[in-house]
């Protein structure tokens, strides 16, 4: 049995809902499967006020461990390092995530806010949002770069937004099996089962892809990375492998382009979402590790094997040809 | 001598407020409801690109990004004045309608419900029963609720690509063209879901149960056994055994911008507004008050199209993050309760005007209107026309304004946008929970949730789950109130 305990803090709270959309395995046989016993989940559990000041004191003061600590949503430090933007019962809740996190055997930033500031931090970062241990792609963030829990490791980064549930419940799955190790985490602490993956990777527009047979406008079946924005041969995931919904959807299924959510500098490394900005013909933003003048040269060639079947559906609604 | 409780944090709510009561001889005699934190969405949107509402705006709450997301693409529709195809219109009905349903569910069972196993009722007969259904995490119908997911995310997922934080409402329309096979697919799951919600809710046919249109076809409908048992029968009889028909009436106004927009300017539920009596719904008469609000740069009422949103974490005399939304000064109620009997919906308005508003008829609203969700998917699943297009390309102008109004869950959401130099020059949301939770105003009239509390008796100052009944019924969503409670 694991105790596990679920903080909600600078977000949406979107990665709870999504936790709740595990569906393989479903999320009450996960909670079975993993053995899971909440502490407390702001969401779900029955404690309030007092009483949950009570177990997290309990927590701190090491009478309950905390094996798992999960914070959600960025944490707040503004305005000018108080923290007042958010008070929980009074008190700024960074103190509380730092407090916590000092004590726990393993902690995770679910989603991109926790992990990376993401949504809240964008632009100026008025809030002064940080991740737990790295601001965009800058270590340090709350708890500082040489943070480790008690099990060793730094904050594992489950980025996503939302984070995709089977990430979550996987990432538990293999800290109890005793298999999450340090050479498993990439250079931004995210598991690399999911992030050395591209989100091209399973599109089902990838032929569209190879011959440069691009949407122009929403609707139509061709790729979106020509005019449309996507981000996908750029984006570190798997979910056009492993699809979202119980394997019925994805960004791109869609019809709508990825927007690299689970990258360290999304939104702003990710505008504008919904075009592709070009110079000449060549998107300034390249299909990762892909040489500029080798992919100028695969798009000619792609364009000119381009199957009439392919340009004809690529700018329809649907399959015509 | 009064009582001062402290509630913080507040859970089974979606996002983070602080409720505080001062009780006397077991009676609130003063109720305040706190948004704790502020996020600035309309702040970080100033200036960005006017499409990055899209993105942005559905990451303001987990559970109805959807309505966000949607309302963001209205906004700039109108702003942009363009068009979208009937199909985009059925779609964006289609994913609206199942994130509503999906919200109605999960708000009932796993927010509201727990509170009914409370130990304030250990003595009832009916409470083994109860707990047996509703105990979070091992009632029956509980985890029935969690377990019937599948078939309402997959469906999203036909339709919306990835949920939370769908991209597919746009301006032009939406962006994924529905085929023969995808429609065909969505049927089925819709048959699946109708299954869960006449098996357990209401223990009958949707059509048997849509025929209940008034108080006394509700008593008959009861009179049968498969009815009683079902989960709807059996909090009826509860919540009346309780007396959660006595509680929580909140100002007795209520407020619908109109629920599905079709095509033609028209809406599947009628807006209006309703103070002893119905009355035409006018934009115009929104203004939002920030005098107890952790805000500052004007002092009046000010229209959300022309909104400020300034912090200021340490004024005197403010209490929340949230603003004071008034509809033509009056304190109103928004949300599921509002929509049906502004739709003059048989079933509800008749308990409405024979009972009035109460804990019992808000709650009970919100499933009534699940049920219709269910039927109503099916009606627009079959007027999908695939060969026809679902997206409009725009034309986009640098300096325009807009706004999208619609019904989210939790009820009225607005988006205001005023685009200049083809950049976002302000960007207003006044959402559900603003009206619901909002502090006091400028004129001291409390909001319609801190209304619904006071003159509550409250049993036991220990376990004031009397407090709980009430503020869940308007199923807060803290995480939305932009300025409000979080944001």
């Amino acid at each position: 049995m694991i105790n596990l305990l679920w903080l909600q803090s600078g977000g949406c709270n979107g990665d709870t809902i999504s936790f709740l959309n595990a569906e393989q395995p479903h999320i009450l046989t996960a909670l079975k499967i993993i053995d899971i016993n909440l502490l407390w989940h702001p969401f779900l559990s029955l404690e309030i006020g007092q009483e949950v000041e009570k177990i997290f004191d309990k927590c701190i003061s090491g009478e309950t461990k905390i094996d798992v600590l999960i914070v959600e949503g960025a944490v707040i430090c503004g305005p000018e390092g108080t923290g007042k933007y958010f008070l929980f019962n009074g008190r700024p809740f960074k103190d509380t995530i730092e407090k916590l996190a000092r004590v726990s055997q393993n902690t995770l930033a679910i989603g991109t806010c926790a992990a990376f500031g993401g949504i809240v931090a964008a632009g100026a970062n008025i809030i002064e949002a940080k991740g737990l241990q790295f601001l965009r792609k800058e270590k340090g963030g709350i708890l500082g770069k040489d943070y480790v829990s008690g099990s060793g490791l730094p904050v594992v980064n489950v980025p996503g937004c939302p984070c995709h549930p089977d990430w979550i419940v996987e990432t538990l799955m293999r800290i109890v099996m005793g298999k999450l190790w340090l050479e498993e985490l990439d250079e931004f602490n995210r598991p690399k089962a999911f992030y050395k993956k591209l989100a091209h990777h399973g599109c089902p527009r990838n032929e569209f892809y190879e011959f440069k047979a691009s949407a122009i406008e929403y609707g139509q079946q061709g790729c979106l990375f020509e005019y449309l924005g996507c981000k996908g041969t750029l984006c570190e995931s798997d979910c056009n492998e492993r699809m979202w919904l119980g394997r019925t959807g994805s960004c791109t299924r869609g019809g709508f382009p990825c927007i690299a959510c689970t990258l360290p500098d999304f939104p702003d490394g990710s505008v504008p979402f919904f075009e592709t900005r070009k110079v000449g013909e060549v998107p300034v933003t390249l299909p990762l590790d892909v040489p500029k003048a080798w992919y100028v040269g695969m798009a000619n060639l792609a364009k000119l094997a381009t199957p009439v079947r392919l340009k004809k559906n690529a700018v329809s609604s649907r399959r015509v040809d | 001598m009064s009582k001062k409780i402290n509630i913080s944090p507040f859970n089974r709510v979606e996002g983070d407020v602080e409720i505080t009561i001062e009780v006397k001889d077991g009676v609130v005699q003063n109720a305040m409801s706190r948004g704790v934190m502020f996020r600035g969405f309309e702040i970080i949107l100033k200036g960005r690109d006017p499409m990055d509402g899209i993105v942005f705006t559905p990451r303001i709450c987990g559970i109805c990004g959807g309505s966000h997301g949607l309302a963001s693409a209205t906004a700039l529709r109108n702003a942009w004045k363009c068009q979208m195809p009937d199909n985009a219109y059925l779609v964006c009905n289609i994913v609206l309608a199942i994130e509503n349903l999906m919200g109605h569910i999960v708000q009932f069972y796993a927010l509201f419900a727990p509170d009914l196993t409370n130990k304030k009722y250990a003595s009832l007969p009916d409470y083994p029963e109860i707990v047996k259904r509703f105990y979070p995490f091992k009632g029956k119908s509980y985890l029935r609720a969690i377990q019937s997911r599948p078939s309402m995310l997959e469906l999203m997922g036909v339709f919306a690509g990835k949920w939370p934080n769908t991209l597919v409402f746009q301006p032009g329309g939406v962006t994924n063209s529905i085929s023969m096979s995808r429609q065909t697919k969505a049927i089925g799951l819709l048959r699946e879901i109708q299954d869960y919600i006449e098996e357990r809710l209401i223990g009958c046919e949707i059509d048997r149960w849509l025929g209940n249109k008034s108080l006394s076809d509700l008593e008959q409908w009861l009179g049968e056994e498969a009815h009683q048992l079902s989960d709807m029968g059996t909090y009826v009889r509860y919540a009346r055994e309780i007396g959660l028909d006595k509680i929580g009436k909140g100002s007795g106004k209520f407020l619908s911008y109109g629920a599905f927009e079709m095509p033609g300017n028209k809406t599947l539920m009628r807006d209006g507004y309703y103070d002893n009596g119905f009355h035409p719904f006018e934009q115009e008469k929104i203004l939002e008050y920030i005098n107890y609000s952790f805000l500052k740069g004007y002092s009046g009422g000010v229209h959300p199209s022309k909104g400020i949103t300034e912090p200021d974490p340490d004024k005197e005399g403010a209490y929340s993050w949230g603003k004071s939304p008034r509809y033509n000064n009056n304190v109103v109620e928004v949300g599921p309760l509002a929509r049906m009997i502004m739709d003059k919906d048989p079933l509800i308005y008749n308990i409405f005007t024979k009972l009035g508003p109460s804990v019992f008829l808000r709650v009970f609203a919100r499933l009534h209107e699940a049920v219709r969700l269910v039927k109503q998917i099916g009606i627009w699943l079959l007027e999908i026309d695939a060969r026809k297009p679902f997206y409009q390309k725009p034309k986009v102008p640098a300096e325009t304004k807009g706004a999208g109004i619609i019904e989210a869950a939790r009820g009225a959401l607005g988006h205001w946008i005023s685009i200049k130099d083809a950049r976002i020059e302000r960007y207003q949301v006044v959402t559900p929970t603003a009206w619901n939770l909002s502090p006091k105003d400028n004129f001291d009239q409390h909001g319609v949730c801190e209304q619904a509390m006071i003159g509550t008796y409250i049993m036991d100052v220990d376990n004031p789950v009397e407090i709980g009944h009430v503020v869940r019924s308007f199923d807060p969503c803290l995480v939305c109130t932009v300025h409000t409670i979080k944001l």
